[in-house]
């Protein structure tokens, strides 16, 4: 894949992570602004999937398309529905949600970076 | 109607907790990732080799029905919800076991991977703690009607 973009996906949904991590341990629960930093990891998700899919049909990158689609489809799935389920709870936990979907997000990346074949 | 319905109550306490709210939010939100991995890798291995293993892989599109019943039933907080929840992990956790053990055990009968395999060490174990943690939950969460309110933990 395209390496920069999975280096910055990586670092900014573990700074994400710690973000969430910090607010588990201060007893707060998730705020507005670390959903606003959610969605620029999104942004960044998104960018990075219609890039990967060109590169895909261009024939840059040949991944088994079933398997690369469907860790595509859940990275890009799983820090919305977090997000939505993390802000009905206004106490610690919805950090630790967010801490998971976060940690998760990155770990999708790294698996996404197997199946392409750049580890 | 029986006495046990939630509903009939009249004490605050007498319900039986949310199962959606706090610790159970994030619990919900874990249930959802394997749920969604789950039915991702099943949906994967079926559509594109099924022939290759399917008990493996009927065994795949099962534990992931189990991860998504028991992600809804929590979510929905108790009620009629709680029975289904109780079951969905109950189930994961014989899952978990028995796929686990024969998967160590039969490794040849065993080509391919579910979320389940040797424990869930392809997800750091975590398959393994889960269900302990939802029974510990749905325990934690019950109702006092249910038990006729003996040694209820109502730690508010």
């Amino acid at each position: 894949m395209i390496g920069p973009v999975s280096l910055l996906v990586v670092v900014l949904a573990l700074a994400l992570a710690v973000w969430a991590l910090w607010f588990v341990i201060r007893d707060r629960a998730v705020i507005l602004r670390q959903l606003w930093g959610g969605a620029v990891v999104e942004a960044v998700l998104v960018a990075q999937a219609v890039a990967a899919i060109v590169l895909v049909a261009n024939g840059t990158g040949s991944p088994d398309r079933a398997l690369f689609g469907g860790y595509i489809l859940s990275q890009l799935l799983i820090l919305p529905l977090a997000a939505v389920w993390a802000f009905e709870e206004r106490t610690r936990w919805s950090s630790v949600l967010f801490f998971v979907a976060a940690f998760t997000t990155a770990f999708l990346e790294y698996r996404l970076l197997q199946i392409w074949g750049s580890l | 109607m029986t006495g046990t319905e939630p509903h009939v109550t009249a004490g605050r306490l007498a319900a039986p907790a949310s199962t959606s709210s706090g610790p159970g939010r994030a619990l919900v939100g874990v249930y959802g990732v394997f749920a969604l991995s789950a039915s991702a890798r099943a949906g994967y291995q079926i559509a594109t080799k099924f022939a290759e293993a399917p008990l493996a892989y009927a065994l795949s599109a099962f534990s992931a029905v189990v991860y998504i019943l028991a992600t809804v039933a929590l979510a929905k907080g108790g009620g009629r919800w709680r029975p289904v929840a109780w079951s969905a992990v109950l189930v994961e956790l014989v899952g978990v076991l028995a796929v686990g053990t024969v998967s160590v055990l039969a490794a040849g009968d065993f080509p391919a991977k579910t979320v389940w395999s040797a424990y869930g060490q392809g997800y750091g174990y975590v398959p393994l703690v889960l269900p302990f943690l939802g029974l510990a939950w749905l325990w934690h969460t019950r109702s006092r009607s249910d038990h006729h309110a003996s040694g209820t933990v109502a730690d508010q």
